[in-house]
């Protein structure tokens, strides 16, 4: 089973159980709507003490926000120790134990999600771990398991999809013709179904379908060969100069010893 | 006192002044003392301290491969200089690194938990293994200082010698792989940087960017110690490496143009816009106006004209690096990002304090060819002391004096340093201060605390209209109705008129009651709201007999009696409670003001979504 979620913006109400849910179950503080001493600048909600937020939307729409659990993550591959990791059941976590702080894997993200806890005098990376640990004991993720209207729903990321588009076929008119994270950047963990465009959740857009990690395993598969092809290009280079050098060398003192053998006749 | 005591003066104090400046971040922490947030993780000691850091250190691997591999014997002199330069750029650029880490004591974690797919990783592990590369081929150089004669020294020099050629290969091979892959670094990031700098060919731009930059950097370098030790500059060999990177750069311009065509962006190079003009600008100080006045024979022989390329080629460059990483990437709506002085007193301190290891190490090695040397600069390790013939006194032993002036600079910067650090850094509370924009408007207002231009439209006509029908079942009198909102407004305080003590909020609003921000001051956090100086002066104007008003004993904070006991009637709310001078935030006071009743009528109407956010914050 891949742990996926999908979220249903038209049932969505903007109660926020889900946000105060996933402080308690994360141990993120207090929980005060409102209240979230916000020293970030992105102001979507996310902060190091908030993994989930709801963004409210012209015309009583509803749309949470939170880690999409990207198939093929740019974060963890931008990782240098890999502190961001993908487990095997597919939920990105993270392991502060070995980060450094360097802060890739914020600038990494297409969607925007890691925040660093910039109060902090030793800041770590925050992000929606799918409620890894929950999962592990067979729990739901918190903020499916307070959802009211069931707007946010748990299950096998493909049963989601297929609930998805029998939403979608069932009431055409409702919705955008389009299941958010299908296939965006190489398809996500966290689904959206809408009546309104959801867009605004990715960082820039249009977001390419391919994921965003080919990019630098496009570079970084030829790092030996170019390794190896530099170690030869320079000592081959060497070798051709420093022989042609001595054999010019040689010939100049060839010529010498011809021409002062030729004075001596 | 000579031009090489006050250029190491001046660095010393910019050293101090970033020493200080890091030593608070450490304590501190980034978010308390650096302008970086979650908008800007990247700010500017990754684009230059390291992005850019290391394309500066680039010398060390093209001159070794232009006097070792081409043998290109005549350019030998540069070349102890470069990797003296290389060497110490990468220790820079280690220890900015440390600086910008959010947790430094894991740097070397790259070493043990490997990650292969990440460019950061492969850039890691190449910094390290050429820096140590660097110091191998830096240290026979260090042995022939006399203190190194002893035979173990002598010994390891020797093989170090015999294994210059691997070294060299080595060095040129961990160079093009970690330079280009700071260009593939940004490859993950296309959502961030600007499509003007964002190309799939990144790793050969920044290569090929980086050997011409280090040519120049080598020219650069040499002028400075020039200048510093007035020495005789090789013009002769300058000028060659001139030449080459002439060649370089015109190759670099070629292909950066044709990428633009490649992908089709050239007219946005072109329209006009803020990252145009920077791109235009970084393309033409950092390779066009270089590449021209290298290649016209006149301006590459002339002093003038290659200091003028060396100096613009780096400028540019290091514009390169930083609009790629740092100022043109794309962020969130309203989120700007200028580095505050602890930034760059980091920066400026890293370099400063490099050139100053610099400057030691060729006043007691031989990095630059002794017949160089200005006369009375020379300056040999070897050399014996002088003494003043008549009265005995060492010459040039002006340590005792560098010693009492450097400390004297020493105290001021560090006063200084600690005066200007952003009050942020001091305060328990380290979230950042995000000051309150004024209310715009008169029957309907603009609320637009924290300048989002996400405006609530508060019909204040209207709402007085429907709360004055409540008048009297809810609010007695109509002041009651009106200080529910205003608390401070508009009725007496203890005699004190109201002109008066509003005189300050009046003058900052222009009229009526005192903008709410000036109390709630903070959008998100907390602040006082309690004003010392006009207490003093509303109590006793011009004198202090009448601190026992207040206080009770001794002038102190702890002394001083309860707002609640002068201002009787002040109070936020109708049942008259006690004024706390800590003023919530102005969103939580906002919120709370409106939230409540929505709340309230939201039951007694059956409305349920009247107090939910998009209520008042609609977005259009």
């Amino acid at each position: 089973m891949k742990p996926a979620i999908l979220t249903d913006v038209t049932k969505c109400i903007g109660c926020e159980k889900c946000v105060e849910a996933c402080v308690k179950v994360n141990n993120l503080g207090e929980y005060k709507p409102g209240a979230e001493p916000r020293v970030q600048e992105v102001g979507d909600g996310l902060s190091a003490r908030r993994w989930t937020a709801v963004v409210s939307k012209p015309g009583q729409h509803f749309v949470r926000k939170q880690c999409r659990h990207c198939l093929d993550p740019a974060c963890v591959s931008a990782c240098p120790v890999g502190a961001m990791q993908k487990t095997a059941e597919g939920p990105i976590t993270y392991d502060k134990a070995i980060c450094m702080g360097c802060r890739y894997c914020i600038m990494a993200c297409p969607f925007g999600i890691p925040r660093y806890d910039w109060a902090a005098a030793v800041p770590y990376v925050n992000k929606c771990t799918l409620c890894y640990t929950r999962l592990r004991e067979g729990k739901l993720p918190g903020c499916v398991e307070v959802c009211p209207t069931e707007a946010t729903i748990f299950g096998d990321r493909d049963e989601l999809m297929a609930e998805a588009a029998r939403r979608l076929r069932a009431e055409p008119k409702k919705y955008v013709p389009h299941i958010y994270g299908e296939h965006e950047v190489g398809g996500t963990s966290v689904l959206y179904i809408s009546d309104i465009g959801l867009d605004f959740l990715n960082y820039k857009n249009p977001l390419p379908e391919e994921p965003v990690p080919d990019r630098t395993w496009a570079v970084m598969r030829h790092v030996p060969s170019v390794a190896v092809g530099m170690t030869v290009l320079s000592g081959g280079l060497y070798w051709v100069i420093e022989r042609r050098m001595r054999m010019a060398r040689l010939r100049a003192e060839e010529e010498g010893r011809r021409r002062a053998e030729k004075q001596k006749r | 006192m000579s031009r090489r005591d006050l250029v190491k003066d001046v660095l010393w104090m910019l050293f101090t002044a970033g020493f200080v400046a890091a030593i608070i971040r450490f304590i501190r922490g980034l978010g308390a003392t650096t302008n970086l947030s979650d908008a800007t993780p990247w700010g500017l000691w990754i684009g230059f301290d390291v992005i850019a850091g290391v394309a500066l250190a680039a010398g060390g691997f093209t001159l070794a491969a232009t006097v070792h591999i081409f043998h290109l014997e005549k350019y030998r002199p540069l070349l102890r200089p470069a990797i003296l330069t290389a060497f110490l750029g990468y220790m820079a650029v280690i220890v900015g690194l440390t600086v910008d880490l959010g947790v430094p004591w894991n740097i070397w974690r790259p070493a043990v938990n490997w990650q292969h797919h990440s460019v950061l990783f492969e850039v890691a592990w190449c910094v390290m293994l050429y820096t140590a590369v660097l110091g191998l081929e830096f240290l026979p150089a260090a042995f022939e200082h006399p203190i190194f004669k002893s035979r173990v020294f002598q010994t390891i020099a020797h093989w170090l010698k015999r294994l210059t050629l691997p070294l060299v290969i080595a060095g040129i091979v961990l160079s093009t792989l970690h330079q280009s892959s700071l260009g593939s670094l940004l490859l993950i990031m296309p959502f961030r940087v600007h499509e003007l700098w964002y190309s799939p060919i990144l790793p050969v731009l920044f290569f090929v960017s980086a050997a011409g930059l280090g040519l120049m950097m080598v020219t650069l370098e040499g002028f400075f110690s020039a200048f510093v030790y007035r020495r005789r500059i090789e013009l002769e060999l300058f000028s060659g490496l001139g030449k080459a990177a002439a060649v370089v750069l015109w190759v670099l311009l070629g292909i950066r143009i044709g990428d633009l065509v490649w992908r089709g962006v050239l007219p946005g190079a072109i329209d006009g816009s803020w990252q145009s003009v920077l791109f235009l600008a970084e393309v033409s100080i950092s390779t066009l106006i270089p590449a021209v006045l290298l290649s016209i024979p006149a301006s590459r022989n002339s002093l003038r004209g290659l200091g003028t390329a060396s100096v613009l080629t780096v400028s540019g460059m290091i514009l390169n690096r930083l609009s790629a990483s740092v100022i043109a990437v794309e962020r969130p709506a309203g989120a700007t990002y200028f580095p505050n002085w602890v930034e760059f007193a980091i920066s400026i301190g890293i370099v400063s304090g490099a050139a100053l290891v610099f400057l030691f190490f060729t006043e007691n090695l031989k990095i630059f060819g002794p017949e160089t040397m200005h006369e009375e600069e020379k300056l040999s390790p070897y050399a014996k002391p002088r003494f003043e013939p008549l009265t005995k006194v060492r010459l040039g032993e002006a340590f005792r004096d560098t010693v009492a002036r450097r400390s004297a600079m020493l105290i001021v910067v560090v006063a200084l340093a600690i005066t200007f650090m952003p009050q942020r850094a001091w305060t328990a509370d380290q979230t950042k201060r995000a000051p309150v924009r004024p209310v715009q408007g008169l029957n309907v207002l603009r609320i637009n605390g924290n300048g989002n231009e996400a405006f609530v439209d508060f019909d204040h006509k209207a709402h007085i209209e429907r709360q004055s029908e409540l008048i009297p079942t809810v609010y007695a009198t109509e002041q009651d109705m009106c200080v529910r909102c205003h608390h401070l407004s508009n009725w007496e305080i203890d005699g004190v008129s109201t002109p008066e003590i509003d005189g300050t909020s009046k003058s900052e609003t222009g009229f009526g009651p005192p903008s709410c921000g000036a109390c709630h001051s903070d959008m998100y956090n907390p602040t006082s709201t309690f004003d010392h100086k006009l207490h003093v002066a509303l109590v006793e104007p011009g004198g202090n007999e009448s601190c026992d008003k207040c206080h009770e004993g001794g002038h102190s904070a702890n002394t001083a009696i309860q707002c609640v006991e002068c201002h009787k009637n002040m109070g936020p709310g109708e049942d008259g409670q006690p004024f706390d001078y800590i003023a919530p935030s102005y969103e939580d006071a906002m919120h709370g003001l409106c939230i409540e009743c929505h709340e309230a009528e939201a039951q007694k109407l059956n409305k349920p979504l009247l107090p939910s956010c998009v209520t008042c914050h609609h977005e259009d």
